[in-house]
């Protein structure tokens, strides 16, 4: 895989993506002041074995499995994997098979026939429409009968689950959703493979692999490749970025089901913004505070959309600043609800 | 329960307060040029009664479904509609696609074909305003709004709600935490307004356009405070599909409107549950059903469609509930009710269709070509 040239130093756009990619956030004030100019490889080595990366890994893996609101885990083996995970006690294809095994994953694939399609769709990337038989006798041995699935032999759920957790195809499908969620690409075949072999080989290798995709080229190409936030992402990045805080578990899940439930979540979005922005938990200065409304709009628009504010921009803004019914909570109410604010 | 219904007059009255009327207006004013008009289907509504539903405990079981018996003894039935057992998210979606394909069931991707939304859209050049999906499923099922044809997409979605993901109390109690918010001027709207035109585009779009966006902003206000939230137990995620489009009907009298239930899908592990659901969702469509018909427009103009993705196996499972796998006609074969302006009545047609065919029968109907739906239009439809 090449390498990146000039992921050196951090710029504010950069550090914004890195953090929503990695941790499903932007950056903290205090993150942004230590890390911006600074190497991304000194970033990266905080990142990799942090209890945030893993909490947010583990939670883009109950979304994958749809393990949201009344499925998602809440036991204690479930709940201390990101802090095993942290430490490298455990590896993410271990992490799987806890996740597989919980009740809530039972409880949202009930039965033999939908538990068993879910694990070779989701796990394996098969299409059991074409391949019945893998099914049936996935089926059986789920119901506590001896059979050979996937060509290793079994005789119960906790089987069906081990023999595809271990089977190359599910660490070779992992990689490449993990990929695609990534970098937005597939990787190429004999990169795959490479990487397919060392997961094997020992399932804690994927924070390195994760190294070397954020220091290749194809990062850079994910860099200019703005994309629409998933809500969770957005609900999270709108809490940092207007009251400098997380929102609080139940909070994120709620708004990104609610979020979810639309095809168009821009009405929904402007709804939640507005209310944080009226709400006064908002962190903003008072419209006599902002001796300079050019630098404060300007350093919004570095901030919130990861760019400079053109010439153009700017005289729309800085005049509708000048207007006495304006607030600031106006200017900012127009950025963050504004569909680029959304994508990253 | 009974949530009070939404209505367009309350709806506008709340706009013309917010300074966002214009549409509106033009809306209003179209509604009382009552002409007589000839009926013919001018509006659709099609509802997947999805989660596997055996034609066994709805036509075959009328004390369960009261509503559908007259439905279909006012209207035309297709009791041998073939279908394919594609898990519930792929069987759904070839209802609206018109073109039976696999899809993993926890799949969380669009497909590739156009979508009758989408086709109608298009081709009736309609806003997303004016073409609607309830749903009950959360949010695999925003899915179906929009495919990745590159002919169609999402300048042609239709606007998604999923009444429970939305409407709940713990997503109400969430949002009263923060408060109301504040209102905007309409002076300050406009500066608002100005700001967001402002921001130089870097190729974002979506379903709506900004206008559509704001209605869409105040309905959501609006039906958190409806009841519908209230909506609770066996099947409630149903009811607040078949709730929220009964108020969508209302509000933005849609001229394509998708329902998608599937509770049903609870008889893995639980007969009597499924039962309850059936008759549950039946009530409700009822109650949508004389929403359209109380409404003089409406029932001039609208044709209703009810079928399920696939039925459910022959017997029961060791858990005293009912898969969906052994390729019986229990679970190959449902039934299709349609009623509304411009079809049959009380006809029963026994030659086999394909659930496929509703897409372009729908499409057909309305005036727009599903031209890449394998499904044809159901024969001896139109009166």
């Amino acid at each position: 895989m090449a390498r990146a040239a000039n992921l050196d130093s951090l710029d504010s756009w950069t550090l914004r993506a890195l953090h929503l990619d990695l941790l499903g956030r932007p950056p903290l004030s205090t993150e942004t002041e230590r890390w911006c100019g600074r190497n991304t490889s000194e970033l990266l080595e905080d990142m990799l074995g942090s209890d945030a990366l893993w909490e947010n890994w583990l939670e883009e893996q109950f979304f994958y499995f749809f393990l949201v609101d009344n499925f998602r885990p809440a036991d204690a083996e479930i709940l201390s994997l990101k802090s095993e995970l942290g430490r490298g006690s455990i590896g993410v294809l271990q992490a799987l098979y806890r996740i597989i095994l919980s009740t809530s994953f039972d409880r949202r694939n009930p039965g033999p026939d939908t538990f068993v399609t879910v694990v070779m769709e989701q796990i394996l990337g098969k299409n059991v429409q074409t391949e019945g038989k893998t099914l049936e006798i996935g089926k059986h041995i789920y119901d506590g009968s001896p059979g050979n699935f996937l060509g290793k032999k079994g005789s119960s759920q906790a089987d069906v689950v081990r023999i595809a957790i271990e089977d190359e195809l599910a660490v070779r499908h992992f990689l490449l959703r993990e990929h695609r969620r990534m970098l937005r690409s597939d990787p190429d075949p004999k990169d795959l493979m490479e990487w397919t072999r060392r997961l094997k080989g020992d399932d804690r290798a994927f924070s390195p692999i994760l190294g070397e995709w954020i220091d290749s080229a194809a990062y850079l190409c994910r860099l200019s490749n703005r994309q629409p936030m998933p809500n969770r992402v957005y609900v999270r990045a709108l809490f940092i970025d207007l009251v400098g805080r997380l929102p609080e578990g139940k909070e994120t899940q709620r708004m990104r089901s609610a979020l979810d439930g639309l095809s168009d979540s821009g009405p929904l979005r402007s709804v939640i913004a507005r209310l944080l922005l009226d709400s006064g938990t908002a962190q903003l200065p008072s419209k006599e505070e902002i001796t300079d409304p050019t630098a404060w709009i300007g350093a919004l628009f570095e901030r919130l959309l990861g760019r400079p504010a053109s010439e153009a921009e700017l005289a729309v803004f800085v005049k509708s600043f000048h207007d006495p019914v304006c607030r600031p909570e106006t200017i900012l109410y127009a950025i963050v609800s504004h569909p680029q604010y959304a994508t990253w | 329960m009974n949530a009070p219904l939404l209505d367009r007059r309350t709806f506008l009255k709340a706009g013309a307060a917010t300074g966002a009327l214009s549409l509106g207006m033009t809306l209003e004013a179209s509604l009382q040029d009552a002409r007589p008009k000839p009926r013919r289907t001018e509006r659709a509504i099609l509802v997947a009664f999805a989660g596997g539903v055996r034609t066994k405990e709805t036509l075959g079981t009328p004390v369960n479904v009261p509503n559908l018996m007259r439905m279909a003894n006012e209207g035309i039935t297709y009791p041998r509609a073939r279908t394919a057992n594609l898990g519930h998210f792929g069987a759904t979606l070839s209802l609206f696609t018109g073109i039976a394909e696999a899809r993993g069931i926890r799949e969380n991707a669009r497909g590739c074909d156009p979508t009758l939304f989408e086709y109608v859209r298009k081709d009736l050049g309609l806003t997303a305003g004016e073409v609607w999906i309830s749903t009950s499923g959360g949010t695999q099922q925003a899915n179906y709004s929009y495919s990745l044809h590159p002919d169609y997409g999402p300048r042609f979605g239709a606007n998604t709600v999923d009444g429970d993901g939305i409407f709940n109390q713990e997503f109400k109690g969430i949002l009263e935490a923060y408060g109301r918010p504040r209102e905007m001027s309409a002076q300050e709207e406009a500066l608002l307004q100005r700001m967001r035109d402002a921001v130089e585009s870097r190729g974002e779009g979506g379903v709506n356009g900004s206008k559509t966006l704001s209605d869409i902003e105040r309905y959501v206000l609006q039906e958190l405070t409806s009841g519908t939230a209230d909506l609770r137990g066996t099947g409630a995620s149903d009811a607040k599909a078949l709730r929220v489009a009964r108020n969508l009907l209302a509000v933005f009298r849609p001229r394509l409107l998708g329902i998608v239930l599937q509770d049903a899908d609870v008889a893995h592990g639980n007969f009597n549950a499924y039962v309850e659901v059936i008759r549950r969702n039946d009530a409700m469509i009822g109650e949508l059903w004389q929403a359209v018909r109380s409404d003089p427009e409406l029932a001039d103009t609208t044709s209703i469609f009810v079928l399920p993705e696939f039925g459910r196996d022959a017997d029961l499972n060791s858990r005293r509930g009912l898969d969906h796998g052994d390729a019986s006609d229990n679970l190959n074969y449902v039934s299709i009710i349609a009623w509304g302006a411009g079809l049959r009545r009380r006809v029963t047609v026994q030659e086999e269709v394909h659930a496929v065919d509703v897409c372009p029968t729908i499409c057909h109907l309305l005036g727009a070509d599903a031209r890449r739906a394998r499904g044809r239009p159901l024969p001896k439809l139109r009166a």
